[in-house]
């Protein structure tokens, strides 16, 4: 597998602490990895970094092949990266318009739009919601119209935060079900969780965030070993 | 109280038969105020967005120094901008006082820093993955912006009837550099001002009518758009 993004010599300081100190993280393509740590370890912040929504102190950024400075390398990952929050942000628009907003961006055409957006209900499961104001809706449909909303855009990486935190286990499955099929379609995703056993079935490497530093991990069958071997 | 009465009586008819010359007073307030505030709404949106979302030095005494001139007096406001146009001032070549041009300069002068001030509450107050998510969505930061604006509109619309508010019923600024003249920059806090002095009751307490219902439509607005601000944040 190629790597797609390459962040090396990441450093990041808050408050004169030093939050994320990374040698090396690559995101390959259609991989699927965890990414665990403690609260306030900084797993958020870094994939903020990674997404080009926060600066980090220093980083030396090449996607596909291609060192660019940091400014250059956020417009371009614009294109391939998106990050989901905890708990996504839907406008105060219709589930429809929601789901259009980044086409619209992109400045496809409303023809485009209206087939894509219909493809993107049908995969989501929320035809049926399609006229409702999108600030109405429950958390596990929010979530659905936030995942339609990014795979609309068909990114190569996304970066979901904690995708099922406060959910209940109906609207957890469905979730799972959804990164599932990101999977399939060949998207890569980074996964931040504080509980890795409920991701592990869907994920081919966990990465673990330290006291700022990245540790690849391997768990036995039974999950009652771990090993930690440094990353990067 | 005959006399009260009757000038209230005269008051109706004035309003409700269309008189001319009441009728232009209010036209000639509402054509100032309006444009004042289209003109300081954009610019005032702006800074205060920038004030919310960026971290410079100074940040904290800008805020500080609109939150200030809010309370500046509107007569101070019409003096500095009196002397600015009048013949001797910096201006004066561009012989713009006593027109709706210097009024409306004065009134984007006093309705600024309030409409900074109570936007800046608006941004600050939103939620930072609008901005976030629109970005990665792909939103180039003008469009960003302006779905930002679209999600708090609630706020800004509330800031901007709280700022026209302010500048439909100043009498200070209106009389020092509109100069009160009939058919041309008398507006109703002028006119009420003139005729009550004149002892013509009538036409203060029909342009009083005016603005008080304009008053409260502003203020049940207010309270209108503010609740669902809060509702929708």
């Amino acid at each position: 597998m190629s790597a797609i993004i390459h962040y090396s010599a990441l450093r990041k300081t808050v408050h004169d602490r030093l939050l994320l100190e990374i040698d090396s993280l690559e995101i390959h393509e259609h991989a699927c990895v965890a990414l665990s740590g403690r609260n306030g370890g900084g797993k958020s912040t870094l994939m903020r970094i990674m997404a080009g929504l926060e600066a980090p102190d220093s980083v030396t950024l090449t996607l596909d092949g291609q060192t660019l400075p940091w400014r250059r390398a956020c417009q371009r990952m614009r294109t391939h990266v998106i990050y989901l929050h905890q708990q996504p942000y839907l406008f105060d628009r219709s589930v429809t318009d929601n789901i259009a907003y980044g086409l619209r961006q992109r400045k496809v055409s409303i023809a485009e739009i209206s087939r894509k957006v219909s493809e993107a209900l049908d995969w989501a499961g929320i035809g049926h919601l399609q006229l409702r104001n999108a600030r109405e809706l429950s958390g596990g449909e929010r979530q659905r119209v936030a995942f339609a909303r990014a795979r609309i855009l068909s990114p190569r990486v996304l970066l979901l935060d904690e995708p099922t935190a406060n959910m209940d286990s109906e609207a957890r499955e469905q979730t799972y079900r959804m990164i599932k099929r990101l999977k399939e379609d060949g998207v890569s995703i980074l996964l931040a969780t504080h509980e890795f056993h409920t991701v592990a079935h869907l994920c081919d490497a966990h990465l673990s965030l330290e006291s700022g530093k990245l540790h690849a991990e391997t768990v036995d069958t039974a999950g009652a070993e771990r090993k930690i071997i440094p990353y990067g | 109280m005959d006399s009260l009465s009757a000038s209230t009586a005269e008051s109706f008819r004035l309003l409700f038969s269309g008189d001319a010359a009441l009728w232009v007073i209010i036209f000639t307030s509402f054509s100032v105020s309006v444009r004042a505030i289209l003109i300081a709404a954009p610019l005032a949106f702006v800074v205060a967005f920038l004030m919310a979302h960026l971290r410079y030095r100074g940040r904290r005494t800008m805020i500080a120094g609109f939150s200030a001139l809010q309370s500046i007096p509107a007569v101070v406001v019409g003096l500095t901008v009196y002397l600015v146009l009048s013949r001797s001032g910096p201006l004066g070549d561009l012989q713009l006082l006593f027109t709706h041009t210097s009024m409306i300069i004065g009134q984007i002068l006093l309705s600024f820093p309030l409409l900074v001030a109570l936007s800046h509450a608006a941004f600050q107050a939103a939620d930072r993955r609008v901005w976030e998510t629109s970005v990665t969505l792909g939103a180039k930061p003008a469009r960003a912006f302006l779905t930002l604006i679209h999600e708090i509109r609630f706020g800004l619309i509330a800031a901007l009837l709280a700022g026209f508010g302010r500048i439909i019923a100043e009498v200070g600024c209106s009389m020092m550099v509109g100069g009160n003249i009939l058919g041309y920059t008398r507006n109703i806090p002028t006119a009420i001002a003139l005729e009550t002095t004149k002892g013509e009751f009538a036409q203060a307490i029909a342009l009083g009518m005016v603005l008080l219902t304009l008053a409260l439509l502003l203020n049940g607005m207010l309270a209108f758009f503010q609740g669902r601000g809060v509702m929708s944040s």
